[in-house]
Formats: C-alpha cells, sequence, structure tokens
C-alpha cells in the first residue's frame, strides 16, 4: 500500500513535470467523457420527458381510433366510412368490464373570436367523462352539467394556451367567445396539461359534445373521432384492449381475420413506442461518443510511447540504484490511469457546467445520475490502465545496460 | 568468504552478427572489503563489460559471481534489481540524476525503491548531501548545479543505502582536472573512513594512480593486477 503510495507520487510528479503535454493529452479523454455524460443524461433526460408527456394523457387509457380501412374499393359496407360512433361508446361503456370509463371527443381546429382577441384553437367536443379519463382539472369556474350537456347548451371551458390568446391576463370566466356564428359562453378555465406527445393539449376550448355536432361540424352524425377507455388499473390494461376490440368487430360486422376500420392503442404502447425510439437514439450517440473515447486513449497510449522512449535513460537509472520491473510498470501504468482520471473527472465537470448553461434552452431538465458519474470515472480509469498498459511494459523490459546508453 | 567480490571463470559472449565475441574470457578476481581498485583498459578491452557484470546489470555467458557471499550469478530479474539496490551504489561517468528533479529527490530514490518512509527518507538523504558537502544545495535541480556538484549529488545517491560496494564508471570522465581530484578525493575518504569498497573504471593512468590496486584489462582477460604502494593522495594533488 505504501509502496503504490510513492509510486502514484513519482507518478503524478512526472506528470507535473510534463504540465503542458500531460493536460493535452487529458483533454482528449476529458471530451470523451463530457461527451458520453452529456448524452447520457439527454438520453435520460428526454426520457422523463416523454414518460411524464405520456402520463399527462390520463391514467390506463385505452385509445380507439377509427381508421377507414378501405384498401379495395370492393370491400363491404363496413368500410362506407363509418368510423366510431357515440353508440360504441356506449356498448363499450356497458359490456366491457375491465374499463372503468369511456368517453368520446370530435376537435376541430377553429377561429375562434373573443372581445379582446381571435386565434385557430382546437374547439373539441366531449362528454362529461373526458375530464376523468384524461385527467383535466378544473382551474376556475365549473364543468357543463348534464343538462347543458342534453340541451346542447353553448357553454365552453378553455384551457389556458387558448385563454392567453383570445384574452391575455384577463378572467374568461362570464365571458363571450363565438365559434363560427355561434356564441359560447365561457363557464371554467382548466389547469395546464403541457406538451403531449402529439399536440399541446392546452390550447383547447372544450364544449359538449352534443353542442359540437349541432353548431360546429353538423354534417358528422353522431360519429366521433376517438374513443378513449380508462382501464381499471394497469394490469387490467390489455384486457380492456381485448374486450373493446371483440366488442367493436361484432358491432362493425367484421369477420375473424378482417382488416378492422379502427385501431386500439394503449398509453403503454405509447410509452413504450416512444421509449424505444429515444433508446435506439441514445444508444447511437453513446456509441459516437464512446468512440470519442476511444480516440483520447490511443492519444494517451501514444504520448505514453514517445514517454517511455524519451526516459529511456530515466528508466535506466531507476534500474541500476534498485527499482524491479514491476515498479517501473507500475509507474507508468499509474501515469496513465492519472492521465485519464483526471480527464475523466475533469469531462465531468465539463458537462455539468454545459448542462447547466444550457439547461434553460433545451425546455427539459437533462438527468446527471450518480450511476453515469460512477461509470465515467471507471471508464477513464479502465482506459488508462488499457492503454498504458504496453507502454509500461515496455518501459519495464527495457535492458538496463542499454537504457543507460541511451542519449 | 573473506572476500567481497568474487569471479571464478567468468566469460561473457555477444553474438555480433554471425560471430561470437568473447568480451571477457574466463576472467578470475577477489576483491576484498575496503578496497580501493581501479579497472583500466583501452576501449574495447572489456572493462565496461566487467562493470555491468560486477554491477549485477548484466549476467556472464559462464562462471560464477559471488557477491558478500551471493551467488548473484543465477539470480531472477528482480532479486538483482534487490542486490544492486541493497549492495551497490553506482556514479556513472554522465552523472545520470533526473533531470528537473532536485538533489534532495535524487538521492531519496534508493530508498523509495526500497520503500523507506518519506520522513526517513529526507533524513537520510539530507546526511547523504552533507557528506557529499552539498547541505545548501539540496532543493537545486542537476540543471543548476556544476558538473562536480551533479557527481557529488550521484555519489551522495550511491551512499544513502549505505553500500558494501561503490562502482564507478570514468566518475570524472566530464570533469576538468582540479574537479576530478575533488571527486576522487571524495572517493578515496569515503574508502578510507566508511570501508566502502570502490572499484573505479577509468582509462586514465593518473586517476588509477590514486587506487591502491590498479586491474589492467586487455582482450577480455585480466592482463595484470598488481598493488600500488604508494596511491596518489587526490586531494592533495588538487590543493597544488
Amino acid at each position: 500500500m505504501k509502496a503504490l503510495r510513492t509510486a502514484l507520487e513519482m507518478a503524478i510528479l512526472s506528470l507535473v513535470r510534463q504540465r503542458l503535454r500531460s493536460l493535452l493529452t487529458s483533454v482528449g479523454i476529458l471530451i470523451g467523457v463530457a461527451a458520453v455524460v452529456l448524452v447520457a443524461a439527454l438520453g435520460s433526460g428526454a426520457r422523463s420527458e416523454i414518460d411524464r408527456q405520456i402520463q399527462s394523457l390520463g391514467s390506463n387509457v385505452v385509445f380507439i381510433f377509427s381508421q377507414p380501412a378501405a384498401k379495395s374499393g370492393a370491400k363491404s359496407r363496413a368500410n362506407m366510412g363509418m368510423g366510431l360512433t357515440e353508440r360504441d361508446a356506449e356498448a363499450i361503456r356497458r359490456e366491457a368490464t375491465a374499463v372503468s370509463a369511456v368517453t368520446v371527443y370530435s376537435e376541430v381546429n377553429a377561429q375562434v373570436v373573443s372581445e379582446t382577441g381571435n386565434g385557430k384553437i382546437g374547439v373539441m367536443g366531449v362528454d362529461e367523462n373526458y375530464f376523468e379519463v384524461r385527467g383535466y382539472e378544473v382551474a376556475t369556474g365549473r364543468r357543463f352539467n348534464e343538462s347543458e350537456a342534453q340541451t346542447k347548451a353553448k357553454v365552453a371551458l378553455i384551457a389556458p394556451t387558448a385563454q392567453e390568446k383570445l384574452f391575455g391576463s384577463l378572467d374568461p370566466v362570464g365571458r363571450w367567445v363565438r365559434v363560427g356564428k355561434h356564441p359560447f359562453l365561457i363557464i371554467g378555465t382548466l389547469r395546464s396539461k403541457g406538451q403531449s406527445p402529439f399536440e399541446d393539449q392546452d390550447d383547447r376550448l372544450l364544449i359538449p359534445i352534443g353542442t359540437w355536432r349541432s353548431r360546429v361540424v353538423p354534417t358528422l352524425g353522431d360519429r366521433v373521432q376517438l374513443v378513449m377507455a380508462s382501464a381499471k388499473t394497469a394490469e387490467h390494461s390489455s384486457e380492456a384492449e381485448r374486450q373493446v376490440k371483440q366488442i367493436l368487430m361484432q358491432r362493425h360486422q367484421i369477420a375473424e381475420g378482417e382488416e378492422p376500420d379502427f385501431r386500439i392503442g394503449t398509453q403503454q404502447e405509447f410509452q413504450r413506442m416512444q421509449e424505444g425510439i429515444f433508446t435506439v437514439l441514445t444508444v447511437l450517440l453513446l456509441s459516437v461518443a464512446a468512440i470519442s473515447l476511444l480516440v483520447g486513449g490511443v492519444g494517451v497510449m501514444n504520448i505514453m510511447l514517445v514517454g517511455v522512449t524519451e526516459r529511456t535513460r530515466e528508466i535506466g537509472i531507476r534500474m541500476a540504484i534498485g527499482a524491479k520491473p514491476g515498479q517501473i510498470q507500475v509507474q507508468f501504468l499509474l501515469e496513465s490511469v492519472a492521465l485519464t482520471l483526471f480527464g475523466g473527472v475533469a469531462g465531468i465537470l465539463v458537462a455539468t457546467l454545459l448542462m447547466l448553461a444550457f439547461a434553460d434552452d433545451l425546455g427539459f431538465p437533462m438527468q446527471l445520475n450518480p450511476a453515469a458519474i460512477g461509470v465515467a470515472v471507471a471508464t477513464s480509469v479502465f482506459i488508462g490502465l488499457v492503454f498504458g498498459f504496453w507502454p509500461a511494459r515496455r518501459a519495464a523490459h527495457l535492458d538496463p545496460i542499454e537504457a543507460l546508453r541511451h542519449e | 568468504m573473506s572476500s567481497l567480490i568474487r569471479l571464478q571463470g567468468v566469460s561473457k559472449d555477444y553474438l555480433s552478427g554471425p560471430e561470437v565475441v568473447h568480451a571477457l574470457a574466463d576472467v578470475d578476481l577477489d576483491v576484498g572489503p575496503g578496497e580501493f581498485v581501479a579497472v583500466v583498459g583501452t576501449s574495447g578491452s572489456g572493462k565496461s563489460t566487467l562493470m555491468n557484470i560486477l554491477g549485477c546489470l548484466d549476467r556472464p555467458t559462464q562462471g560464477r559471481y559471488e557477491l558478500a557471499g551471493i551467488d548473484v550469478t543465477s539470480r531472477s530479474t528482480d532479486q538483482r534489481a534487490l542486490v544492486r539496490n541493497r549492495l551497490i551504489g553506482f556514479v556513472f561517468q554522465g552523472f545520470n540524476l533526473l533531470p528537473r528533479t532536485s538533489a534532495l529527490e535524487n538521492v531519496e530514490l534508493p530508498l523509495v525503491y526500497r520503500g523507506v518512509g518519506a520522513r526517513e527518507r529526507f533524513r537520510r538523504a539530507a546526511r547523504a548531501l552533507a557528506q557529499v558537502g552539498l547541505a545548501d544545495r539540496v532543493h537545486h535541480t542537476p540543471a543548476q548545479l556544476s558538473g562536480g556538484q551533479q557527481q557529488r549529488v550521484a555519489i551522495a545517491r550511491a551512499l544513502v543505502t549505505n553500500p558494501p560496494l561503490l562502482l564507478a564508471d570514468e566518475p570524472t570522465g566530464n570533469l576538468d582536472t582540479k574537479t576530478s581530484h575533488e571527486v576522487l578525493a571524495l572517493l578515496q575518504a569515503l574508502s578510507l573512513d566508511h570501508g566502502i569498497t570502490v572499484v573505479i573504471v577509468t582509462h586514465e593512468a593518473d586517476i588509477a594512480a590514486c587506487a591502491r590496486r590498479i586491474i589492467t584489462v586487455r582482450d577480455g582477460r585480466i592482463f595484470r593486477d598488481e598493488r600500488n604502494e604508494n596511491p596518489q593522495i587526490a586531494s592533495v594533488e588538487s590543493h597544488r
């Protein structure tokens, strides 16, 4: 242990004597480690952002999209653009036991005008279950009630982005907006839900589905764009998916093996898909970063070999006064490890500083996890050992007589 | 057993291209404790090979070498490193100090490889430097020292482990006459005061004249081995 400490002292002394060279050599490792740490932090940050966005869709949601299955015009009446209807939702609500709530919505981007502003906003017709399934919370005011839904009342709830566009800082509750030629009374505001993987969930106006059908897009009948079912628990998710599929196949009279006119996706599937994309991206970036680390390691080896040649005489002296080959080897190995370790630690610091500097521009937080730091440190030590081994071995195997004669 | 150095039938052959060169041929040599020996010879005579074998830097092709009663002929590389560290102090023609390293750190180096602790190292290195008259130069690097001072640092480094044998390979080769004699005087004093065996390899007759025993090597053999009853006292000469 003491011998190792003295060897370390000697190694560090040698490196300090060649300050500039040591510094430049470790810059290679610094860049590599910084790149790896940054990419890892970026990856895990992006992943948790995706998780958060998917969570914001609701909990255990099964999405049922209408999908015109017309592959060839000759194919049966199921393809007549029937799509999903409110009665389908009704059936699911009634029959699917793994489902706790079902909601429908239709959306159209429409020009909405208020007394103080106007803009293209997603106007959504929703039923009263929509709030639960999608996890929308009312910030001020209230939701529409059952009688308002049944009487197709012209009432609306407004989400933050839309509120900002139409009313700025004014309190919208009790004010009016106009969609097409119909005025709507704002009865409540919604809490922000942020970005989903698909869209800004805050740029919306929510009105009763009945009102939407008769006032906003009167041509659709009782068809809806999307049915969403909330599975009872995460474990019920696939059961719910199966039940929904069965019910709809039956209702739409689609035979087993035939292409259905709808598509089902669960929240878990979205999550897996998104995470899959990010894993691939992260792995790609990490391999590029790892290559730069490898290049840094080769640089260390190169400099160590130059050092062994330059210091041949010194090695001869050390051997003459009683250094064993093993001790020479350990000294040179420690020199290369000290170089790479220094580069590694500096790389982590640089990566951290860069993260702090660019945190605001990125829009989501990067996560510097302790495991990544540990791996980075271990990797730099490992690189020092691997790329220092051969030069150190060469130093240890020098013939002392030849080495002493070396000019 | 009374000899410090005992060579028996030592030969060293080199392969130089297709030809075998007999650098040393069947050399017998005994050097007792406290002797002051000069090995002289022209270049190519084999005196450097002899030196390397005495210094445990090289192995003989044939024969046996005992140092302080230890047969070092068949020792492993590590064991011979240990022998060099414990029993031999080296002084070279080119001083061979580590550059950009203080005199003190240079002198401490053999103790580092012996595993001596930092405080003890400092104490012994400082004492060795004082012994060679460089107590006020401990923090100077070789570049800041004159040739004679550098060689004295090298002698301090050879002495710091208290070895029974000090091998000096052309120790005055790079020094002017006055400094040469100062260095020689130091070696003589060490031999006398501490009973260290000193073996100097040289090709200069006046340096050899300072030794009590002069061994002449020629064509890989000991050509002449004579006592010098009236060795020059280098220090006297240096004061002329």
